[in-house]
């Protein structure tokens, strides 16, 4: 906005009555309607000049400050009286706000000197679509209008629609970031969580350190285990300074890598294949169903049996838990889709194949997502227990050894580190679900409406 | 079919029945490999499997399990001991108490997360903080914490069945249609009234599915943490420490075959308390099954 654009509109409390006075603008808040005169520009017409005739562009909306405007619609308008004589207050021009008429619906001439508000129509959506409620307000005003004083009933329908929250092709990016974030400060949930997490360390602080209760006097207090893990040099030898406890960090993570990328690749074949081909799905699911319910960690044992070295024992396990979360969520995700979707391919020529390439697997992909966070959760669970059991390395055995070895603060560090890398992974999958599936988070978006 | 007769077995059964006699003749010849193969006349296998880092003396991976003959031979020797009666017995109980207390604990506080906003934004931010740690890295933890070895196991089997249950709850709550509170509201209902007759049984569905989930789970942890914790081995002498522990010690002892069978038990029992949970589920909510 240029500095003369805003000396010339700068909306003095009269200009807004002449807006009040309007039936579309009558009960638009102060805030809005402010913005909105910023947008008129005044114009003046003498007696009979002709301000817009039939099948001129249509850009802007007009308001009669004074004088009197003749407004004649053209037949094609189907309006029930098409000549009207309008006086101070009056609205027209609103063929700016029409879908589909870009151009003059009706011929309007000044019978008298006139003073006119034009209003860019353009313009005038963009600063409705800042506050959608009074923006929809002002629309269906319009179509009121329209239906009523010029006695066109099916036009209302064809204004334009006001965007509920920010344009589709804002839905990503940093402004939704931004402005979700300055939703949230506004909320009281902020506050809430600080709360909650003061009541929690508060309590754990004070069972253990302070107030000393029975069964909390053993626990490692908060402070405790804050001291070591910030401590250049750790009296249990693993804190934040110590190389050690990156390389546990990254031998977990190598492992769950491994397992989770394995359990992947095969998980999701078998499982579109289980849901994909019927005689496939009748041999394997019984043995599939079979071995499902024996829990992950009953076969640690077995597992270090069958495999001569123990890291791939360890990444064993882990694969077994994720391979069957995914296989079974993906067998789901086929099944879910719908028959016709299929029958529609099929009609329009699409071969096997294809169908496979470009129905199955789209449409079994948020399945397969919700599958992969499933697995990439149970894969953290498994590869702890049999860190625990067996193993060198890794943040399960350091909990393990941590308490064979009396290091009590050690054993809250691997928890809560565990915690922390168990979250991230989990988030990862999550925002890499999202960004392969755009298309349906901004189905979902624009669905919550 | 083509008699117009209908087949005496869908084929959905014979399938099935085919493949895992299968699944079981190929693990029996598998495992049985070295007693068949004759080893020295398979020179290049051996050498093969040498150099790619497996035991020369059976094939990998399937090789060194136990055939399904052997199992079979070693439950009937372990069926008559009542150590492994004992065993199940002790897995069952500590599965039972972890899961009633998650039950106990969890659903009403997924409830009140549900139900209060304060609590929803005072609480749930430091469930979702904890929820990642996996409940079997509590197992220190808990055995510091908790006076016996018994306590700590349930609290460990309670920890995996809680989560659950309280993400089910809370999500279930949160998925009632919104029409019914506007409803039940309009016509003059008291919070109560809500609570009881829409919140409660419109969450039923999802408590039965987060209970039914947090059983298996359950059994996963209890396994664990009967390994990792010893069992409560002074309890009840080597053989009434849990299945868990019954597996562990067979690995100890190195009767690989019992390790299988307690697999397997351990496949059954899990199986069944999350069916029986499943049946349970559908006969308290009648109206699901109209659908």
């Amino acid at each position: 906005m240029t500095q003369q654009d805003l000396e010339a509109g700068v909306p003095h409390a009269d200009v807004l009555e002449i807006y009040r006075r309007t039936v579309p603008f009558q009960a638009v808040p102060e805030i809005l309607l402010g913005k909105i005169a910023h947008l008129g520009n005044s114009a003046f017409y003498a007696a009979g000049e002709i301000i817009y005739k039939t099948g001129d562009d249509a850009n802007d909306i007009c308001i009669i400050v004074s004088g009197r405007v003749e407004h004649e619609l053209e037949p094609q308008a189907q309006a029930r009286r098409p000549l009207k004589v309008l006086e101070a207050g009056d609205v027209f021009g609103w063929a700016a706000l029409l879908s589909k008429y870009p151009r003059r619906l009706a011929k309007a001439i000044c019978t008298e000197q006139a003073e006119v508000i034009r209003i860019n129509g353009e313009k005038l959506l963009r600063v409705l679509e800042t506050d959608p409620a009074a923006g929809d307000h002002v629309m269906s005003q319009f179509a009121t209008m329209i239906a009523r004083d010029y006695t066109v009933p099916g036009l209302g329908a064809m204004l334009r629609k006001i965007h509920r929250r920010i344009h589709a092709g804002d839905v990503q990016g940093m402004n939704l970031t931004l402005y979700r974030y300055q939703q949230w400060l506004k909320s009281p949930r902020p506050y809430l969580m600080v709360v909650g997490f003061t009541l929690f360390v508060g309590f754990w602080y004070l069972a253990v350190e302070v107030w000393k209760l029975p069964r909390f006097r053993d626990m490692p207090g908060i402070t405790a285990v804050v001291k070591e893990w910030l401590n250049p040099d750790p009296a249990y030898g693993l804190s934040i300074y110590t190389p050690e406890y990156y390389k546990h960090i990254g031998v977990s993570i190598w492992r769950v890598t491994q397992a989770f990328f394995l359990a992947t690749v095969l998980g999701v074949s078998v499982g579109l294949m289980l849901g994909w081909s019927k005689k496939f799905k009748e041999y394997v699911f019984p043995v599939f169903e079979t071995l499902r319910p024996i829990p992950i960690l009953a076969w640690v044992p077995l597992a270090i049996v069958m495999f001569v070295a123990t890291e791939s024992a360890v990444i064993y396990l882990t694969f077994l838990a994720s391979f069957f979360a995914t296989a079974l969520n993906t067998m789901l995700g086929v099944e879910s889709i719908d028959e016709s979707y299929v029958r529609a391919a099929c009609c329009l020529g699409a071969k096997r194949a294809q169908v496979f390439r470009h129905v199955i697997v789209p449409g079994a992909l948020p399945f397969i997502f919700t599958g992969l966070q499933i697995s990439v959760g149970v894969s953290w669970f498994s590869l702890v227990a049999a860190e625990m059991v067996s193993g060198q390395y890794g943040l399960g055995y350091v909990i393990n050894t941590s308490y064979t070895m009396v290091r009590y603060p050690t054993i809250v560090i691997g928890m809560i580190t565990l915690g922390f890398v168990g979250y991230i992974t989990s988030a990862m999958v999550r925002a890499m679900g999202d960004h392969l599936m755009k298309w349906r988070t901004r189905e979902l978006a624009l669905g919550a409406q | 079919m083509r008699n117009g007769k209908p087949p005496l077995i869908d084929s959905i059964y014979w399938r099935g029945a085919i493949a895992i006699v299968v699944f079981l003749l190929l693990w029996e010849m598998g495992s049985l490999s070295k007693v068949w193969i004759k080893w020295e006349s398979f020179e290049w296998l051996r050498n093969t499997l040498t150099a790619m880092g497996f035991k020369p003396a059976y094939l990998p991976w399937v090789g060194a399990i136990p055939a399904p003959t052997e199992v079979l031979h070693a439950w009937q020797g372990v069926i008559r001991d009542p150590g492994y009666w004992q065993s199940w017995y002790m897995s069952l109980f500590r599965v039972m108490a972890g899961f009633i207390a998650a039950m106990l604990i969890g659903i009403p506080f997924g409830l009140l997360l549900a139900v209060s906003r304060t609590a929803h934004g005072v609480g749930f931010p430091v469930f979702e903080v904890l929820r990642p740690i996996p409940p079997l890295a509590w197992v220190p933890a808990s055995i510091i914490f908790w006076p016996t070895q018994e306590m700590s196991i349930a609290f460990v089997t309670f920890l995996g069945a809680f989560y659950t249950i309280v993400i089910n709850v809370v999500g279930g709550a949160r998925a009632i249609d919104l029409r019914y509170f506007q409803a039940a509201r309009s016509m003059g209902s008291s919070q109560r009234d809500i609570f009881w007759r829409i919140i409660l049984p419109g969450t039923l569905p999802s408590i039965m599915v987060g209970s039914a989930v947090g059983m298996g789970i359950t059994w996963e942890v209890v396994v664990a943490a009967e390994m990792i914790s010893g069992g409560g081995s002074q309890i009840g002498g080597t053989s009434g420490g849990g299945l868990g522990f019954f597996i562990w010690n067979s690995y100890v002892g190195g009767s690989y075959e019992q390790i299988v069978v307690g697999m397997i038990s351990i496949g059954i029992a899990g199986f069944l308390s999350s069916e029986l949970l499943r049946w349970l589920g559908h006969r308290v909510t009648p109206w699901l099954r109209l659908r």
